[in-house]
């Protein structure tokens, strides 16, 4: 017990000083995301956008929706359209509107018994304010919600509430490069375990008395430390030299990074279990890590992707890992927010370990 | 010296072939690949304390057999104690009592040569410190750098001192002179020896009956994955046939005696020729 505490302490310290060396990984994973960050801060620029333009459309005529209306009206980050559906729907496909939130008729009575229908149309051609839209009329609903078991009768909607930050191109950018930062610095494990194999490091180790598990937990330790250490690194330049701000806790943050850390080295020991040579895992790596860095939303968004893409972009770790950055960095969401993802990263972790765990070969 | 005191006493020593004293026994050992027999069948003893040799041409299956008996690689069938130890039910606690030094090393390329001499002496209970392992091969110098920016012969002898980190009672050298020049392959002759002066078991594999010679209390010859001959140096010259006639003069006042010629043990016979001249 007490051996194997030492003999992973000194393969924990051994593996995070070889990954620190190891250039390539750092430029591969750190470089390629601090290049992202700068050339798309640069380029579409980082100034804060115009005020999101919202359709409201009054079909319920009753206090609670006039009084929703004067709220929304006063609320800064909104500039705020009334008019009737056809109109506003109108607008909203001429791109003259951002979203259009619709009020339906019986809002107002069915407030009080826990069913008051709001209906929703997003402008889907500009992922940018899309997304902003949804955050700001999610926050009306939930700040609606949260009026109805507070103290009645009124509806309120604190100024806080509807403030939605206008979400920059930047800010939407930097969640997914996080998430495209520990994909990169997880997945190459997998390359690493080859060459150790090839090169018959392991058949060496495999001679003293350490045990398997706790060289690739050390490894697998070190990694997720590592992957913290560098989404540190890119959150502290996006926030200083871009302003970015990151609206939700850092303990979530550092729990999803991790999270998503593990996921990505158990698919990366999957690799390293399976490929014969350094060649293949080589390949591998990259016939998993091209489709999820181009269909997991790190760059910009897949929710107008054709239909046959979904089932593949449903799949990806990364789509689930960047959904839950987003929800934290650009939201503010806590960890009950984004169960799913959450979920379905561990699914992943879980899955892909126990199939590289049968599959471990030391030559 | 201090080793001898970490030796199981008399744990389950196999006593098959009346040797008392065996740290290895190795009986009726087979090993395939597909349709080649790489070791077939083989049984042999390794005393304590002795240097025992393992020659073979290439292909021979000393390698496999001595990964075997390093618990790298399972038999097919047979029986492999270790310091007492079945080597398949308890490899790491015969692992962690062994040296081992494979027939081709490769090392983390990140780490350096001090770091990688701790970090394999951090794997077994007991570990010499890096720095006297260096001061052992002579390779001081080279403590900061990379396994790979050393020469033949200093990755030679790196692979030698971490087969030493464990302080080992017994190590396994696979073929530890190839690729050395012959001066260093004089110098790692002496450390080899030295080994044993310290009291340790070594077991070597070789493709050159003059290194087996040199260093080998005994030796096995290994063709084809079966054990053509066993015996001391001196006795395998004797069973191979290599009988050769010297004649010489003695001069008076050299005391070689013909007594004494004939108590050595590479000496078959000798006789005295009378007469002057
Ligand atoms: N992993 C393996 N897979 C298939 N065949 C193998 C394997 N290892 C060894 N062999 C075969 O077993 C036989 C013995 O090989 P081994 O490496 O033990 O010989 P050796 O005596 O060490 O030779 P050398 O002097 O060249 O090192 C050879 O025919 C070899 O091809
Ligand atoms: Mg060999």
């Amino acid at each position: 017990m007490m051996q194997t505490v030492k003999s992973f302490g000194a393969m924990l310290r051994a593996s995070l000083t070889m990954l620190r060396r190891n250039r390539l990984l750092v430029i591969t994973s750190l470089g390629l995301a601090l290049i992202s960050i700068f050339v798309f801060g640069w380029l579409f620029g980082s100034d804060g956008s115009a005020q999101l333009r919202l359709g409201l459309v009054d079909e319920d005529h009753t206090s609670v929706s006039v009084q929703l209306t004067s709220q929304l009206r006063a609320n800064d980050s909104l500039r705020l359209h009334t008019g009737s559906q056809s109109a506003e729907v109108a607008a909203l496909r001429a791109g003259n509107r951002d979203a259009v939130l619709v009020i339906t008729p019986g809002f107002g009575a069915g407030l009080a018994s826990g069913q008051a229908p709001l209906q929703v149309y997003y402008n889907q051609s500009n992922p940018v304010t899309q997304a902003a839209a949804r955050g700001a009329i999610q926050s009306i609903v939930a700040n609606l919600n949260a009026g109805i078991t507070g103290r009645p009768p009124v509806v309120r909607l604190s100024e806080q509430a509807v403030s939605v930050r206008s979400l920059r191109q930047i800010d939407w950018l930097t969640p997914g490069m996080l998430g495209q930062l520990v994909m990169w610095a997880n997945l190459s494990v997998g390359i690493v375990l080859v060459q150790w194999r090839k090169q018959g490091i392991l058949r060496r180790i495999a001679a003293t008395p350490l045990r398997p598990s706790v060289l690739i937990g050390s490894q697998i330790l070190a990694r997720v430390l590592i992957s913290v250490a560098q989404g540190a690194v890119l959150l502290a330049v996006a926030i200083i030299v871009f302003r970015v701000h990151i609206v939700g806790s850092w303990l979530a943050l550092g729990l999803v990074v991790a999270l998503g850390s593990l996921a990505m080295l158990s698919i990366g020991f999957v690799i390293g279990s399976f490929a014969r040579s350094q060649e293949v895992s080589q390949t591998l790596n990259f016939l998993v890590s091209f489709p999820m860095m181009f269909l997991g939303g790190s760059y910009f968004p897949t929710t107008s992707a054709p239909a046959f893409l979904a089932p593949v972009i449903q799949a990806m770790p990364l789509t689930y890992l960047n959904d839950a950055l987003r929800g934290i960095i650009n939201n503010g969401a806590g960890l009950a927010a984004i169960q799913t993802d959450v979920l379905v990263l561990a699914a992943w972790m879980v899955v892909a370990l126990i199939v590289s765990i049968r599959a471990f070969r030391w030559a | 010296m201090a080793l001898a005191s970490r030796q199981p006493v008399g744990a389950e020593t196999l006593s098959a072939g009346g040797q008392g004293d065996s740290i290895v026994t190795v009986r009726d050992l087979t090993k395939r690949y597909g349709r080649t027999i790489a070791v077939d069948g083989i049984s042999f003893d390794i005393h304590r304390g002795e240097i025992f040799g393992l020659l073979g041409p290439n292909g021979a299956g000393k390698t496999t057999t001595l990964e075997i008996l390093e618990g790298i690689r399972v038999a097919d069938k047979g029986d492999v104690r270790v310091d007492g130890l079945d080597i398949r039910r308890n490899r790491r606690a015969a692992q962690a009592r062994i040296g081992v030094q494979l027939q081709a090393t490769t090392l983390f390329e990140e780490l350096t040569v001090r770091e990688t001499l701790a970090l394999f002496g951090s794997f077994y209970p007991r570990a010499i410190s890096p720095d006297s392992l260096l001061a052992d091969i002579a390779l001081e110098e080279k403590a900061r750098a990379r396994p790979q920016d050393l020469s033949g012969g200093q990755r030679q002898r790196l692979a030698l001192a971490l087969a030493l980190v464990n302080d080992p009672s017994l190590v396994f050298l696979d073929e530890p002179t190839t690729g050395l020049d012959p001066q260093s392959r004089r110098m790692l002759w002496d450390t080899i020896l030295r080994l044993r002066e310290r009291g340790k078991t070594v077991v070597l594999t070789t493709h050159f009956m003059d290194e087996a010679q040199s260093l080998a209390d005994r030796i096995a010859i290994l063709d084809a994955g079966r054990i053509i001959a066993q015996d001391t140096p001196a006795g395998l010259i004797g069973t191979l046939g290599a009988k050769a006639t010297i004649e010489g003069v003695v001069e008076p006042g050299n005391v070689v005696s013909v007594d004494e010629l004939r108590g050595l043990a590479a000496v078959a016979e000798a006789r005295e020729r009378g007469g002057g001249c």
